[in-house]
């Protein structure tokens, strides 16, 4: 029996089970992964990781009640007893009667999805491949600490059944490389910073294009690159955020539009619908059927079809994130539980290109820590990044902090770039800001 | 277990251990008004870790067959190269424990029905305490842990470790305009965790911080002096410094206080310790997840940088003892150096004098996150209320702001420590790489300059 016949066999099971034992419906979610991962610091190997495992998630409907349960112990006796357990527990519950299956009308019911390699990468290859990118710096630049590079992947077989007749399955691969490098700086500060790859396919992270070695280089560039940082006057200056942080921006949004925050009223983009709340510059797509993309995907959680639309057009938001629970609840249309792959287009140029266009700015490479208040939009980040002299990027900064309300930033949207990466599901390109508020000296 | 060992060591590592867990978690919700989800998690397995060196090679198994556990021993066996002898590991010898969280009334034996009443209480007592409130979600988690631990220095033990979490928040409506707030506790404990008075503090602490934002505003940005409230004010040490302590960035050297240990980095009469012998708190450990018994560890004291905080891969490198900080999330994660309940012992000094010193600056009282980062130095919290100081009184309500310092230079400038010692028992979770339960605690202390973002 291989691995897609064992996760039906269980699916199945403790589907009947779960009727059997007195649920209406049910939907059963099983996960396997197998997972290799290795580290080597500086010229040693320093870890290796190999794992199976395997996860079953059982949801119970019952008498307009609901509950859920989890294992990663897959035999029948355990199995039993959870849904016995769960049972009991649900049937005390209150009714809820917005839970229930994903409508037929919406389901997923095409074939299996495969976004998988076919062969397994053997271990002395990504050994290689770990050596190889961490000599590329190791010795050869004496500020150098410590160089660290992580390989992982996975293989992950998706199944989920439920009771109205759901069966959708998923098989994926995916190869990551990421390499951090520290080095002395001023004083005892030893800055560090990271580059990274991956990808569905093992060529996303150089093997068999034999350019991994430029991930410890790239990071080593960075990360001496934000050696004897200064701090400048608290003031509103135009700023550029890179296109590896700037989706930090767009999490607010996407969480103030998701069917849990709008249910709760913990949303400060509530009743905002078909409004005007970014700046025209703003168009972004979920594209999940963009095949090979990193968030590509056919079907969500729940197993509802995902298709291509348009959150925000020319600033004007048009949908919200709602799986079949919460779109009861508010009694819309349920559209999908969350965004697979975010691409903003119709920007040009990079960061570099950006900054050309500035007399004085700040250039953001990296947010540390900080939060949005979801009710209100009000946000405050620490950042860190270089200053914007006459169109160049010039001195690093950190230990600053750019505060202000999220539709009030959106609104400052000048420009975008075409520079998204494509190794992240959301493929933010660097963005640039009319006056945003800035702590320092 | 000694085969597995064997197993283990099989390819010339220095050391192995297994790690054997079964853990069951609960939660039910309330939301609307109604107690209407309730989910449970079973999961188990064993984690088996090869050392070599300061290497280490790690592999788990969710299966009970002998013929798969023998194979992750195999696998992790791999980080050792097969050309030096492997080590024999020793008899087992069983660690007499101390119970840092006695089960009262275990969960096990607790049903949803018992629970849900304190549920509607919480929310009839929010309801009823502010006309405002609009909605309100409410989340009781418990899980116990039972784990089992053998190494091949003959070390074996067994712990069995409870975890209960009550978590409100609130959203309330006044003029058109919404503020959200929460409030949380967290104790290893069992059900006997479940009392009318954490019912009423935890709706009182939640109205009250929800309410006390219609009238806050993000405060003017810039270097202020701080002042920070005894209790949650916990998480600067958490990020300023209890993460750079952590062992295994000082052995890499890519911490800014690498080179610290017996400097003085702060002033006299400060000390601060991470210590998992608190009883029942969130962060207390019997033994940590590398059989080494649970304790009380000094980082700085008097001022002087005393103890960094290891796991035993550290502890060998720095040939000192391991101080009980190697943890792990689950038997899928290999333990590494992780605080446990982290603060600053009391000073001299009371709160009110330390606002009243202050001519202008910020004072600060509930906090939701933090970060840092370990070479830089520079750490961050957000703070989710708070006063202006001027001229040494409590003036205008502050909200969302995040503050921003650099570790050693901020340590420098503590100018005053209170005597108002308090531990915070939120359910504060450490993410480094794996999550972990911890816990921290503080005296109000005055910082006579940090960053503050804010509105200009």
């Amino acid at each position: 029996m291989n691995e897609k016949e064992r996760i039906e066999q269980t699916c199945v099971y403790a589907l009947e089970t779960a009727l059997k034992k007195g649920a209406d419906q049910a939907r059963v979610s099983a996960v396997r992964d197998v997972s290799d991962s290795l580290s080597v610091r500086n010229d040693s190997l320093e870890k290796i990781q190999f794992a199976v495992e395997s996860s079953l998630m059982i949801q119970l409907f019952t008498k307009g009640r609901y509950g859920s349960c989890s294992t990663n112990r897959t035999d029948p006796a355990e199995i039993d007893k959870l849904i016995e357990q769960t049972l009991a527990s649900v049937r005390l519950l209150a009714p809820d009667p917005c839970r229930m299956l994903v409508p037929a009308s919406l389901r997923y019911n095409g074939p299996p999805s495969r976004m998988a390699h076919d062969q397994e990468i053997d271990t002395n290859t990504k050994k290689s491949l770990l050596f190889d990118c961490t000599a590329a710096v190791y010795g050869k630049e004496p500020s150098l600490i410590s160089v660290t590079a992580d390989y992982v992947d996975y293989r992950r077989h998706i199944l989920i059944t439920d009771s109205s007749g759901l069966n959708c399955s998923s098989e994926e691969t995916w190869y990551s490389l990421s390499a951090e490098c520290a080095v002395k700086g001023g004083g005892d500060t030893r800055p560090s910073d990271w580059e990274y790859s991956a990808g569905f396919f093992p060529d996303a992270v150089g093997i068999g294009s034999g350019n991994s070695s430029d991930c410890a280089r790239r990071a080593l560039k960075r990360a001496l690159a934000k050696r004897n940082p200064c701090k400048v006057n608290s003031g509103k200056y135009p700023a550029i955020v890179e296109n590896r942080v700037a989706s930090t921006l767009l999490g607010p949004v996407i969480q103030a539009i998701s069917g849990s925050s709008l249910h709760q009223e913990d949303s400060f983009l509530l009743g905002m619908l078909g409004q005007i709340v970014a700046s025209q510059l703003l168009t972004l797509i979920d594209d999940p059927l963009s095949k090979g993309e990193p968030g590509y995907r056919l079907f969500d959680p729940e197993g509802m079809a995902t298709a291509r639309r348009t959150v925000i057009e020319k600033g004007r938001l048009n949908t919200y994130f709602l799986n079949t629970y919460y779109a009861n609840k508010l009694e819309m249309k349920p559209t999908i539980s969350s965004p697979s792959l975010l691409t903003l287009p119709g920007g040009k140029g990079n960061a570099v290109s950006l900054a050309g266009s500035l007399k004085n700015g700040i250039f953001v490479t990296g947010f540390n820590g900080g939060n949005c208040n979801p009710a209100t939009g009000d946000f405050s980040y620490g950042i860190e990044g270089f200053l914007v002299e006459n169109g160049q990027i010039t001195k690093p900064v950190n230990e600053m902090v750019m505060t202000g309300n999220m539709l009030d930033l959106w609104q400052k949207l000048l420009a975008t770039g075409d520079d998204a990466l494509k190794t992240t599901a959301w493929q933010i390109p660097s963005l640039l800001f009319d006056k945003l508020e800035f702590a320092g000296l | 277990m000694r085969q597995l060992l064997e197993l283990a060591l099989g390819k010339g590592g220095d050391y192995a251990d297994l790690y054997f867990e079964q853990s069951l978690f609960h939660d039910i919700i309330l939301r609307d008004g109604k107690v209407n989800a309730a989910g449970t998690n079973s999961e188990g397995g064993l984690g088996i870790r090869v050392v070599k060196g300061q290497n280490t090679g790690y592999a788990y198994t969710e299966s009970s067959l002998a013929s798969d556990r023998e194979k992750a021993a195999k696998t992790a066996a791999f980080i050792a190269d097969g050309m030096s002898p492997a080590t024999a590991p020793v008899a087992l010898n069983t660690l007499k424990l101390p119970d840092r969280y006695t089960i009262l009334k275990p969960w096990d034996n607790i049903s949803p029905q018992e629970k849900m009443p304190y549920l509607y209480q919480l929310n009839d007592l929010i309801f009823s305490a502010d006309k405002r409130v609009k909605k309100v979600t409410a989340r009781l988690a418990d899980s116990t842990s039972r784990i089992e631990y053998y190494n091949s220095l003959g070390v074996h033990c067994t712990d069995t470790r409870p975890l209960a979490s009550l978590s409100v928040s609130c959203i309330m409506e006044e003029n058109g305009r919404r503020e959200t707030a929460s409030a949380s506790r967290s104790f290893r404990m069992g059900a006997e965790f479940l009392q009318p008075d954490l019912i009423r503090e935890l709706a009182e602490e939640v109205v009250a911080r929800t309410a006390f934002l219609f009238g806050a505003m993000q405060p003017q940005g810039g270097e202020i002096p701080v002042v920070m409230s005894s209790g949650s004010s916990g998480i600067f040490l958490h990020e300023a410094i209890g993460h750079a302590f952590e062992a295994d960035f000082i052995r890499k050297n890519t911490s800014i206080f690498s080179d610290k240990m017996g400097k003085r980095i702060c002033r006299t009469g400060i000390t601060i310790v991470d210590d998992g012998t608190i009883p029942g708190n969130r962060g207390a450990l019997n033994v940590d997840d590398e059989g080494v018994p649970g304790q009380k560890t000094y980082m700085v004291t008097d001022g002087i940088l005393t103890s960094f905080l290891h796991d035993r891969i550290s502890a060998s490198y720095f040939n000192v003892s391991p101080t009980g900080n190697g943890r792990r999330e689950s038997f899928r994660y290999m333990p590494q150096p992780r605080m446990r309940a982290t603060y600053m012992e009391n000073g001299t000094d009371s709160a009110e004098s330390l606002i009243a010193s202050v001519k202008k600056g910020l004072y600060v009282d509930s906090f939701s996150n933090g970060q840092v980062q370990i070479g830089a130095g520079d750490f961050t919290f957000f703070v989710k209320s708070g006063y202006l100081i001027e001229n040494g009184k409590l003036t205008q309500p502050v909200k969302d702001t995040n503050i921003i310092g650099n570790g050693p230079r901020a340590l420098g400038m503590i100018t005053g420590v209170g005597n108002d010692y308090r531990m915070d028992n939120g359910t504060w979770t450490c993410g480094k790489e794996q999550s972990c339960e911890v816990s921290c605690g503080m005296p109000s202390v005055l910082v006579s300059s940090l960053t503050v973002g804010g509105r200009l």
